[in-house]
């Protein structure tokens, strides 16, 4: 019983940022690496940011893992992460792009050249 | 001849006598006649005197009394007024017509409940279902948050679910005052989470301070969560109502000898005696809730709280004032209704104040066992003896390995932590080795400094943990494993040390600790090749062409990267 995670969440996630949804700054998404900046958290730190602070002692995160760490949705998490940033006790790294794809036909036209030059 | 008058004057006097007599006799009777005659009449007055008093008294009791004791059914400080003739009080007569206002009595009291059940029935079916709409309703309203993170619509959807709590929570104490079950099973769960979700259905919830004083783990049973909750949410809308709005509403959570006080203090208005006296009956719930006697609109608050209390044998107390100035509630959950939630398993939610005890675990762990608290308040030892659950005997068997694999070398946990262990120690520019940490954890003195201090002795409870649970890595929390190596705690400092000294290498690493070592790598690489330059030149082309072919991005992350690594190393 104790290890189930189901059921209705006794507290709503707008209690973690004091209902607040808009960040303090915008250009944190999904995918942002958080770390911890290693600087000493102040005593007052609301809970939530705290507990989003604890999260990345252990590591960078994601915020979307953050969120799923936290069991908060990610538009709280933005929130928290935006507050932390602007303490100065987590950085943000911008999402990594997803690699380009190459175009399959130039990959095509180069197997074919290269198989051309083997058979010649 | 002469006999014949005097046979004459005899008769005559014969019948004078007797004429007399006679009259006499008539004198008499009629005189009689006239006493029965008076006799008669002054009964008479006196009969008509008593019917009209008896007319005259029961037209008051119509007129007056009836009305007068139907109301005091209703409101108790009506009078019932005796009757109009106060001698007939002791009377058989004045027994009979008590006798009737006490059969109206009772009977009004039946009726009543009998009303009051049935609107209570009515209620009751109809806040049901509005409630299980409203749940349905945060359903979506959750998933929704879920899905979307736009900040303009997750506000919107933030504030429409402080909304449906706030409606939730109406029709919820409608509900439990007309005696209905809660209407929502929960599992177990952290009380400080049953807490913080009572402070979350309020409107004024930013006002409120909690400050958990309780081992991290101390939980609700099942069945008591949600009315722990709801009573939490009525005595802080209370003290929310009754209080200035620029003044808090602190909240207290604390291990007494018998289970666990939540205190709420306001800095309110306060209350008289009467209404401290009238709240004091209503949180006990001992008697019966009549909705009528609730007013109008009906304050069902203490009511609900009532009816709770008495179900799961709970115990509010609201007759002292706080030292605030307003009103001081303190609801006490007794141990049987107290569990533990292993916080490693299942952590409380995000927002729930963390537990304050951990200063006090690291104070007699470092402190060699300072005296914190009281007796029962001491960390290792939950406040009361409640089932202790797997945690703390977990903890013990973890405690040497911890210390063992850097000298015997066991197969699992050594691939396992080597595979996160710095691999170039040296090459690491992050103040991570032995005497960082050792000074860091000296230095830090409030819950962090103590979480990494506490949690030097469980990384490997937490590198143990996947193996455990089966196959998956599984990312444990450091912090909450304070508790469960209270056991550990107890044990004398030597033990600790080498502990503390062995943590950092099984420390894991850092993504900017790696990417630095690998910067190092590559840098050293590529000073080594630029210098063996001219011999083969071809392979540094190659080599630093490859990275910029793959993508350019990669080279902007590396810097992106260095540049964080600088913000750390400050």
């Amino acid at each position: 019983m104790t290890g189930r995670r189901g059921g209705r969440p006794l507290v709503p996630a707008y209690l973690s940022t004091g209902g607040v949804a808009r960040p303090s700054r915008a250009h944190l998404e999904r995918l942002s690496v958080l770390t911890g900046s290693g600087e000493q958290a102040p005593a007052d730190l609301p809970a939530a940011q705290a507990a989003l602070l604890e999260e990345l002692e252990y590591g960078s995160l994601t915020v979307q893992e953050a969120a799923a760490l936290l069991r908060l949705p990610v538009s709280a998490v933005l929130v928290l992460a935006a507050d932390l940033l602007d303490r100065d006790l987590v950085l943000a790294r911008a999402p990594i792009p997803p690699a380009r794809r190459f175009d399959p036909d130039l990959l095509k036209r180069v197997a074919d050249g290269l198989r051309d030059l083997k058979h010649r | 001849m002469i006999e014949v008058p005097d046979l004459a004057v005899g008769a005559l006097a014969l019948g004078t006598l007797s004429a007399f007599a006679l009259g006499g006799g008539l004198l008499r009777s009629r005189r009689q006649l006239a006493a029965q005659r008076a006799k008669t009449a002054a009964l008479r007055a006196q009969l008509d005197g008593t019917s009209r008093t008896f007319t005259s008294e029961v037209e008051h009791l119509a007129a007056r009394r009836l009305p007068a004791a139907a109301r005091q059914a209703a409101h108790s400080h009506v009078t019932v007024p005796g009757p109009l003739n106060p001698q007939l009080a002791g009377s058989p007569l004045g027994f009979a017509l008590e006798q009737v206002l006490n059969g109206l009595h009772a009977e009004l009291a039946a009726q009543r409940t009998r009303i009051d059940a049935a609107a209570q029935a009515g209620m009751r079916g109809a806040t049901r279902e509005i409630q299980a709409a409203l749940y349905r309703l945060q359903d979506a309203l959750r998933g929704l948050q879920q899905r979307y993170d736009d900040p303009e619509l997750a506000q919107t959807l933030f504030e429409l679910d402080h909304e449906n709590e706030q409606s939730l929570r109406r029709a919820q104490i409608a509900a439990v005052v007309c005696g209905a079950w809660v209407g929502l099973a929960r599992e177990e769960s952290h009380l400080v989470d049953a807490v913080t979700g009572g402070q979350a259905r309020l409107a004024g919830y930013r006002r409120v301070r909690v400050a958990n004083h309780l081992d991290s783990g101390t939980a609700l049973v099942s069945h008591a969560v949600e009315p722990v909750a709801i009573i939490v949410a009525e005595l802080l809308d209370n003290a929310l109502r009754h209080s200035a709005p620029d003044t808090d509403v602190v909240v207290n959570l604390e291990a007494v000898h018998h289970g666990v006080c939540v205190t709420v203090d306001d800095a309110g208005l306060g209350m008289t005696q009467d209404e401290r006296a009238r709240a004091q009956r209503m949180v006990a719930g001992s008697d019966p809730i009549l909705l009528t006697e609730l007013g109008d609109p009906p304050r069902m608050g203490l009511a609900a709280i009532g009816q709770l209390t008495r179900q799961f044998d709970l115990s509010v107390d609201v007759s002292s004032p706080s030292p605030y100035g307003g009103v001081r509630a303190v609801l006490r959950v007794d141990s049987h209704l107290l569990t533990r939630i292993d916080p490693e398993e299942l952590p409380p939610a995000a927002s729930a104040p963390r537990s304050t005890r951990k200063a006090a675990v690291r104070g007699s762990g470092s402190g060699s066992g300072t005296p914190k608290g009281s007796g029962a308040g001491l960390p290792g030892t939950p406040p009361a003896p409640r089932p202790v659950t797997a945690a703390p005997p977990v903890a013990p068997p973890h405690e040497p390995e911890s210390v063992a694999p850097p000298h015997e070398p066991e197969p699992a946990p050594a691939a396992e932590s080597d595979g996160s262990r710095p691999a170039a120690e040296p090459g690491n520019p992050e103040p991570l080795p032995t005497a960082a940490t050792a000074t860091a954890s000296q230095e830090h003195d409030h819950g962090y400094g103590s979480e990494q201090d506490a949690g030097d002795d469980t990384p490997v409870p937490g590198h143990h943990g996947p193996r455990e649970g089966g196959g998956l890595p599984q990312r444990r929390r450091r912090g909450r494993a304070t508790n469960s190596s209270g056991p550990a705690a107890a044990e004398p400092a030597a033990p600790r040390r080498p502990a503390a000294e062995a943590a950092p290498q099984r420390r894991p690493r850092r993504p900017e600790e790696s990417a630095a070592a690998l910067g190092a790598l590559q840098s050293g690489t590529a000073a080594a090749r630029s210098a063996a330059g001219p011999n083969t030149t071809a392979v540094p082309a190659v080599s630093d062409g490859a990275p910029a072919a793959t993508t350019a991005d990669g080279a902007s992350e590396d810097t992106d990267s260095n540049d964080h690594e600088g913000g750390t190393a400050r």
